[in-house]
């Protein structure tokens, strides 16, 4: 019997990976808590989502080339405007119209998917606008070195700069959300809302007032995830928003649109999934790491089959796997 | 100025159109009467045209007695060599375009058949994500899959009519084969949702759960939209296939699906005149573009980011101003709805008598 040889377990590849697996968690968690905030309160399926992150990008990206800004924080504020900004404008300008005029929620879902045709090209005209009058090549971007943001090693594991601002602002977003929604009047006010608006209008709260503002704040922070993403990622091209829709979207439905804790261990499951499963394949069975998105739509496929997000969006209340002697 | 060739613009636009046709009948099928929001029309789409440059290409190698895998299509000597065997003989390109049409439709129809397994229990949002990423997986996996050509695709397909020698006959040839199969999928359709079928179809789209509790399997109806549309529009991908003589991978973005979107909800859904019309508006306008573009010469702004705003600002303001499209929903054709008609318009009395 030929003994089995045990593979040496590569520790520094392991703990630079999982560095990698936790910056993503919570860059998801940025990208998708705004998604889950969004609909619970509005009901609208956004696909301009991944809009508010390339806008939030491109806020950092057309600061730092024309300006010369090396100022995160600066970035993050702008990125917050534009992105926010944009939400509150889509909601007043298209959604609210179309639901005072009693449009079905996939009328709802299908303006918004025109709205990010529309806002995916508008960023193409003005980084060309902006590339022929700077000559600086904004389509593919470097990333962006940020000043004043320190840099750790904890032993052998190395944490960058873009990671130790990617944790804060979690952090200052998981925080932050939670004092508005447990601890102020506007919160409750925006929980009520997504509860039942009807109801919340008929109790007195200024129901448009709390959409916009959630629609400011949801789009805001994928703005500020865009700034985020800046630091991170190799090269910035406008289709960064739209790379990471299914990501994104997925996280959100694992969430079920509804919970926001959910929501937080969605991302950590898609990243890890993703992450260690393509560096597990690649190893073991030599598969392209390009084929990394297969494994997050398998995770799409099985939430859906497994523990669909019921009564978000529509959809049947059916069992796919009826038993005998259970109850529905 | 080079002389302005009307035919050939004709049967241009015209074979464009049809394609673009088929593709916006079938999604209306889906969208305006199964209310499937299949944002992954072109899924369906690129597996059709995948098919039938595949079979074409192989299989018109593989019985000129030249191995295919000596020779691959996809290579530089593969190409040379279709190009030299491609439509010689008139029985071999006819009965491979047969050949792909069917598997065409089958593949299609069967992945669409598939993909509503997970998508069942779900609203309609989720159906269009899951399609949306389907598609985009569709093209990760054909860039780095190596018989169909990678990210370089396939070239060189040979033509179904290109046997008949001069290219403005057999362009009409083609023009009419399409146009034939947009007439077939036209009347199929409409066929099909005038029948009780039909009015499944609309019952679902209105009330999923209302028509669950009348006893009508939904999860049923929709795999069966889904086959269908699927496998008409795998059947116009492999005509595109044909008409381009190449495929590759970044043919089949997701922008095809909005273009298609953006042409039914401006004729109306639920209205197959309407998308015919709609199909017809876009393409003439894209075709005139494409004439106009070349005489601008180099521009700050591309005309095509342009020509995008536009497409998705129409269809925010078709959905604001005018949900119903340019024509809207029509009334059932069926016996029964012609009878009442009848008798409403003979007067109540005689109605008592019959």
């Amino acid at each position: 019997m030929r003994r089995l040889k045990m593979p040496q377990v590569p520790w520094d590849v392991l703990s630079s990976l999982t560095v990698m697996v936790v910056q993503y968690s919570l860059l998801y968690m940025i990208f998708a808590v705004p998604l889950t905030l969004s609909y619970r309160t509005t009901k609208v399926i956004n696909f301009v989502h991944s809009n508010f992150v390339t806008y939030g990008a491109y806020a950092a990206i057309l600061l730092n080339g024309l300006y010369g800004n090396r100022n995160m924080l600066l970035a993050a504020a702008l990125a917050f405007t534009v992105s926010g900004g944009i939400a509150v404008l889509n909601n007043v300008a298209v959604f609210r119209p179309l639901d005072k005029k009693g449009a079905k929620p996939v009328a709802l879902m299908i303006s918004s998917m025109g709205l990010w045709i529309f806002y995916k090209y508008l960023l193409y005209t003005i980084i060309d606008l902006a590339t022929y009058f700077s000559r600086i090549n904004f389509v593919s971007y470097p990333k962006i070195v940020y000043e004043w943001i320190p840099s750790l090693s904890l032993g052998s594991v190395k944490l960058s700069s873009s990671f130790i601002a990617t944790s804060l602002s979690a952090a200052a977003m998981i925080a932050g959300l939670y004092a508005l929604l447990e601890k102020t009047n506007l919160g409750r006010a925006m929980r009520a809302v997504s509860d039942n608006p009807t109801l919340s209008e008929i109790s007195g709260i200024p129901r448009h007032m709390v959409v916009n503002l959630t629609w400011l704040i949801a789009g805001g922070i994928a703005g500020v995830g865009g700034v985020l993403w800046t630091s991170y990622a190799g090269s910035i091209t406008p289709e960064a928003g739209d790379s990471m829709i299914l990501q994104i979207f997925t996280v959100g439905f694992i969430g079920g649109l509804s919970s926001l804790t959910r929501t937080c261990i969605g991302a950590v499951l898609v990243a890890s999934i993703e992450n260690y499963g393509i560096t597990l394949l690649n190893q073991f069975f030599g598969v392209e790491t390009s084929y990394k998105p297969f494994l997050t739509f398998i995770t799409l496929i099985t939430t859906l089959v497994v523990s669909p997000p019921l009564g978000a969006g529509g959809g049947l209340p059916y069992k796919l796997f009826r038993r005998a002697g259970r109850s529905a | 100025m080079p002389e302005f060739d009307l035919l050939g613009f004709l049967i241009q636009w015209l074979t464009i159109f049809g394609l673009y046709s088929i593709l916006a009948i079938t999604l209306n099928l889906e969208a305006g009467f199964a209310g499937l929001t299949n944002f992954g029309k072109v899924v369906f789409y690129g597996i059709g045209a995948y098919v039938g440059a595949t079979l074409t290409t192989y299989l018109t190698l593989h019985l000129n007695n030249v191995d295919p895998f000596e020779y691959p299509p996809y290579s530089i000597d593969g190409i040379v060599k279709l190009i030299e065997l491609g439509g010689k003989s008139p029985p071999l390109s006819i009965g491979l375009l047969a050949l792909s049409l069917i598997i065409a439709f089958i593949a299609a129809g069967s992945v669409g058949f598939l993909l509503t397994y997970p998508i069942l229990r779900v609203g309609p949002a989720f159906v269009g994500f899951t399609l949306l990423s389907f598609g985009e997986l569709m093209r990760v996996f054909l860039r780095h899959y190596e018989p169909v050509g990678g990210s370089k695709g396939l070239a060189a397909i040979p033509r179904p009519f290109s046997w008949v020698g001069d290219p403005k006959l057999s362009g009409f040839l083609f023009l009419l084969l399409v146009l034939g199969l947009v007439a077939f999928t036209y009347i199929t359709m409409d066929r099909l949702t005038n029948s009780p079928i039909g009015r499944v179809f609309r019952a679902v789209r209105d009330d999923e759960i209302a028509a669950l509790c009348l006893g009508k399997h939904v999860p049923r109806i929709k795999a069966l939209t889904l086959f269908i549309g699927s496998g008409f529009s795998g059947m116009a991908g492999a005509l595109m296939a044909y008409y381009f003589t190449s495929v590759n991978p970044d043919m089949f973005v997701p922008a095809v699906t909005f273009n298609v979107w953006a042409m039914v909800i401006l004729g109306g859904m639920g209205n197959f005149t309407g998308s015919i019309i709609g199909v017809a508006l876009f393409t003439l306008v894209d075709r005139l573009l494409a004439f106009i573009t070349p005489t601008l010469g180099v521009t700050a702004i591309s005309p095509d980011y342009i020509r995008w705003m536009f497409v998705g600002l129409l269809i925010v303001i078709v959905l604001l101003f005018m949900p119903k499209g340019l024509l809207a929903e029509r009334p059932l054709k069926t016996p029964a709805a012609d009878e009442a008609r009848k008798l409403l318009a003979e007067g109540v009395g005689s109605a008592q008598h019959t």
